[in-house]
């Protein structure tokens, strides 16, 4: 910067005095202080619509530089670039110091956001200015969340001979792949790819496989975590229980099965599924007779293993030291009950794609045969094989994703396998007519396109149009739509409907979030330490994300992504060492950094 | 054919109102949640695409946004906040302007000044009427009913007739809908049947009460025009018409008092972007049915004499709404709404003929 360039710093949004919104005033006196900076505009000085008037500002002050600052600079470069050329200046000095981009919130303290105004004056790019310290590792790793991205990290670090710790919530590894019938494009058998890996899992020598467990405090540093760990009363013991399933037969309570997506019923002592990992019994407190009133323990009398069954186990408490931890925590579905014009749970034959894909699995409760919904003596909504099967169904697309109302973002696996799903009912029902109603096609990936191809030949009927409503009459379901390439209005009659349902964060992805320091986008998924070039890392040391959590993706994005971040590990613990959090960076740090870089 | 493209209609809409439409990415659900929508009479979607794509003849020959009673469905449900409602009503505003030959509807909806300047004028000329008589009561009363009388008759034959020619021209000669002799029967039927009732309104979800309202209001004008300007309510010593008179007069100023109340409380998706001529009609109509409620009561109490003052305020609304808002303001709604319902079913029938011609 020679002595005659002279920056304008521009604050792109205002400070609001929410919790969430960093303190712009506070940054603008801070802006103040540097040298060549004659003048500080925040959001309100001028209307953004007039380039002439910018560049009029722009001459005045003799500024051959712009640097705009705030969470989303990018929106309003186009105008500051447009009035540097009006003004005869080079439109490439327009600088954008983006705080949310390089982490720097609220969380993080303004420092970090001082260091990113600092740097853009300065020229100096943020990522080389922050080089963190690095500190000795412990070669031991957590992993937190047992789906496919969190099994995969496991095996390549416990291949690489180290240490694993993995945490799972549930009472099985394995997560939302184990519920899918099939995968998208290739057709495998989704349970055939994953139940061998988690077989694995649970016999590696260098996997602590810690399931009924979560992650409820952390300290320490990078290199250097203690990490509280509840595990919770299982009530079966892992090391003695056969799996014989005698205490199951006599439970007289009945729940429904989480691994059925609710459409079927399981016992109170159950294992989630036949493939479960450990396949080991659990009890479900909140549906436990016995410890609703203590008055019951069948399974207890009735197991052949002495003491292998404590009704009266408490949660505990342990702790763990490790040197990285990987978040793979997955996602929830988005629910459908939300939207009112879908009818979903007043309507018995409107279903959600996962209950479908474990209806048309041939181990869920119809072995496979897509039938109707009813209701059993009890009055539980149950499929039975007997309750006869539908002519024509739905798909609808997009549920709870890309609405402002809803989710905003597109939860990119739903194309697919709404697609998958009606290959997989012209196979089970060849004579059924499918519709699928879509806004955009989205077959993004190696071999989608093809296979969307594919579908279309087999006669499904693939419409351009989002649902509006869906209503009852007479028995059948009528589905309102927009067919806008054929200039139509549709009300189709059919007798089932899937809705496409959307992935969403899970509802404690925050409060995680907090407890590890790292940050989330504006829809909730965990932040990457840079979008393109290091989508596993995080902002804090020892901390790297992989799956759903990040973003929606599909499987072999997930598999993908959990290896990245597992080499990310295996890299620290060849090195011996790992690296600090930028966010403990002092400013004066920062500050000399980026004038070394200078 | 070759289509013309208009690259300003973007900008020319934004004038009437709404302006989140962009964001649209042709989803189709408005169109599909909308109660009044069949198959030939698609909207809001279609109506987003041609305006994005300046196809302007095309939007002028839509009679479909005059369908849309603004029950707020779309705009509710729309997955990218666009607020198809609102751009239906916006492309009302914009219909109106364009079937208007005088261009003063245009110049009224864009500029708030204008409009103000033109009640001004009006109030000073009724005011200045009322000096050259020398607010003598009986001669101002005798200019207000004859002035009530000429209005209708030179508005009628001079904007409207002309306008709806003009709307019939953009809608049905010009696309070329080719109808038969009995469809045009038919649609004379439909027309008197929507207009006086708006039927239509209660298709749509949770309209009930705001339909009965609203029709209300529109009897209660209807009669209190007759009753006024056919019958001499003002002059009249028959009883009857005395009292016909204070329940259509009542129920003008009651029933807009509550549209009023709605239109302040925003509860209503099509009350939340209300414009200063919406503001206009439903404020002049509540005043209008009120002073003339108030002249008649304060005749036949004996106290108009002393209080001649409040006869002139209610010239002066009556020659406002008479000159400004019937011609060239919402008033016009009344008519284009019920003859674009006769017009949709020429379409229909003509594109009926069509089809059984291709098959």
């Amino acid at each position: 910067m020679g002595e005659k360039e002279l920056t304008g710093i521009y604050f792109c949004q205002p400070s609001n005095g929410h919790p969430d919104v960093l303190n712009i005033p506070e940054l603008a006196e801070y802006a103040k202080g540097f040298e060549g900076v004659p003048v500080v505009w925040h959001s309100g000085d001028f209307l953004l619509t007039d380039a002439g008037h910018i560049a009029a500002r722009i001459k005045e002050n003799n500024l051959s530089r712009i640097v705009i600052a705030g969470d989303t600079p990018g929106m309003v470069k186009t105008i500051f670039s447009k009035a540097m050329v009006k003004a005869g200046k080079d439109p490439a000095n327009v600088i954008l110091a983006g705080f949310k981009e390089h982490g720097a919130d609220t969380l993080s303290g303004i420092n970090l956001a001082k260091g990113v105004l600092y740097c853009a004056v300065l020229g100096v790019p943020f990522e080389a200015a922050t080089v963190p310290g690095e500190t000795p590792v412990n070669t031991e790793t957590l992993v937190i969340g047992g789906g496919i991205a969190g099994i995969q990290a496991s095996l390549e670090i416990a291949d690489g001979n180290q240490k694993v710790y993995l945490v799972e919530r549930t009472a099985t590894i394995g997560g939302h792949m184990a519920m899918f019938d099939k995968t998208f494009p290739t057709l495998d058998c989704a349970a055939c790819i994953l139940t061998p890996k988690m077989v694995e899992v649970g016999q590696h020598p260098n996997i602590e496989l810690m399931t009924y467990c979560e992650v409820i405090g952390l300290t320490g540093g990078p290199g250097d975590y203690t990490v509280k760990i509840l595990k919770k009363a299982r009530r079966v013991n892992l090391a003695t229980c056969i799996g014989c399933g005698q205490c199951t037969e006599v439970c007289p309570r009945k729940a429904p099965s989480e691994f059925d997506a609710g459409i079927t019923l399981r016992k109170a002592i159950y294992i989630p599924f036949p493939q479960a990992v450990p396949n080991k019994y659990v009890i479900d407190a909140d549906n436990c007779t016995y410890v609703e009133n203590g008055k019951c323990g069948v399974c207890v009398k009735k197991c052949p293993v002495e003491g292998c069954i404590d009704l009266d186990e408490k949660d505990q408490e342990v702790e763990i030291k490790v040197g990285n931890i990987i978040v793979s925590t997955g996602f929830q579905v988005f629910d459908p009950k939300r939207v009112e014009n879908f009818g979903y749970g007043k309507y018995p034959n409107v279903m959600t794609s996962l209950e479908f894909e474990r209806l048309i699995n041939a181990a869920g409760p119809t072995e496979g045969n897509i039938t109707f919904r009813t209701q059993d003596k009890k009055g539980n909504w149950i499929f039975t094989k007997e309750s006869g099967s539908p002519k024509s169904i739905a798909v609808v697309h997009c549920v709870g994703s890309r609405d402002e109302n809803y989710n905003k973002h597109c939860s990119r696996v739903c194309c697919m396998y709404s697609l998958k799903l009606a290959h997989l009912v012209k196979e089970k029902l060849p004579d059924a007519e499918v519709h699928e109603y879509y806004i955009d096609m989205r077959a993004f990936g190696k071999g989608y396109e093809e296979f969307y191809n594919r579908i279309k030949k087999e006669g499904v009927h693939i419409i351009r149009g989002r649902t509006a409503r869906i209503e009852e009459k007479d028995g059948k379901l009528i589905v309102r739509n927009e067919d806008i390439l054929a200039n139509r209005l549709v009300e189709q009659e059919v007798d089932m409907v899937i809705l496409s349902v959307g992935l969403e964060p899970r509802e404690d992805a925050a409060a995680l979030s907090k407890m590890l320091g790292i940050a989330v986008n504006e829809d909730g998924w965990f932040t990457e330490a840079n979008y393109n070039t290091d989508s596993t890392n995080t902002f804090v040391g020892g901390v790297t994300i992989a799956g759903v959590c990040q973003g929606p993706k599909d499987i072999p994005d997930t598999v993908a992504q959990g290896a990245a971040a597992a080499s990310r590990v295996l890299q620290s613990i060849l090195n011996k060492k790992v690296k600090g959090s930028i966010k403990e960076l002092s400013l004066e740090n920062i500050e000399e950094q980026a004038k070394q870089l200078k | 054919m070759s289509t013309r493209v208009n690259p300003n209609l973007i900008k020319e809409i934004k004038k009437f109102g709404a302006s989140d439409w962009n964001a649209c990415f042709h989803c189709g659900n408005c169109t599909a949640v909308c109660n009044l929508t069949e198959e030939g009479v698609l909207f809001p979607r279609k109506e987003i695409r041609a305006l994005q794509m300046g196809l302007e003849d095309k939007l002028a020959a839509s009679v479909e946004p005059w369908v849309c009673y603004y029950c707020g469905d779309c705009t509710e449900t729309c997955p990218r906040d666009a607020n198809p409602g609102e751009l239906m009503m916006s492309i009302r505003r914009w219909l109106t302007a364009k079937y208007d030959w005088t261009g003063l509807a245009g110049l009224f909806y864009k500029s708030l000044p204008a409009l103000i300047i033109g009640f001004i004028l009006v109030a000073i000329g009724v005011f200045a009427i009322g000096f050259v008589k020398g607010f003598d009561h009986e001669a101002v009363m005798h200019f207000g009913h004859k002035l009530e009388f000429w209005l209708i008759i030179s508005v009628f034959t001079l904007i409207l007739v002309p306008n709806i020619l003009r709307m019939f021209y953009f809608t049905v000669i010009k696309p070329k809908v080719k109808a038969s002799i009995g469809s045009y029967v038919e649609a004379v039927g439909t027309l008197f049947l929507h207009m006086f009732t708006q039927i239509k309104t209660l298709k749509c979800d949770k309209q009930t009460v705001r339909w009965l309202e609203h029709l209300l209001v529109v009897l209660g004008y209807l009669g209190l025009l007759v009753i006024t300007v056919f019958l001499d309510w003002f002059g009249t010593e028959n009883k009857i018409i005395i009292y016909a008179g204070y329940i259509t007069g009542g129920l003008v100023f009651i029933f807009t008092a509550l549209l009023l109340i709605s239109r302040l409380g925003k509860e209503r998706e099509v009350n939340r972007y209300s414009q200063p001529t919406d503001w206009f009609f439903v404020i002049w109509l509540f005043l209008m049915g009120l002073t003339a409620f108030l002249v008649r009561l304060f005749i036949d109490t004996g106290l108009l004499a002393n209080n001649f003052w409040l006869y002139m305020v209610h010239l002066m609304i009556l020659a406002q709404w008479g000159i400004l808002i019937v011609p060239f303001g919402k008033w016009t709604h009344f008519l284009y709404r019920s003859f674009a319902l006769s017009f949709i079913n020429l379409k229909k029938a003509a594109n009926n003929v069509k089809m059984e011609a291709a098959a």
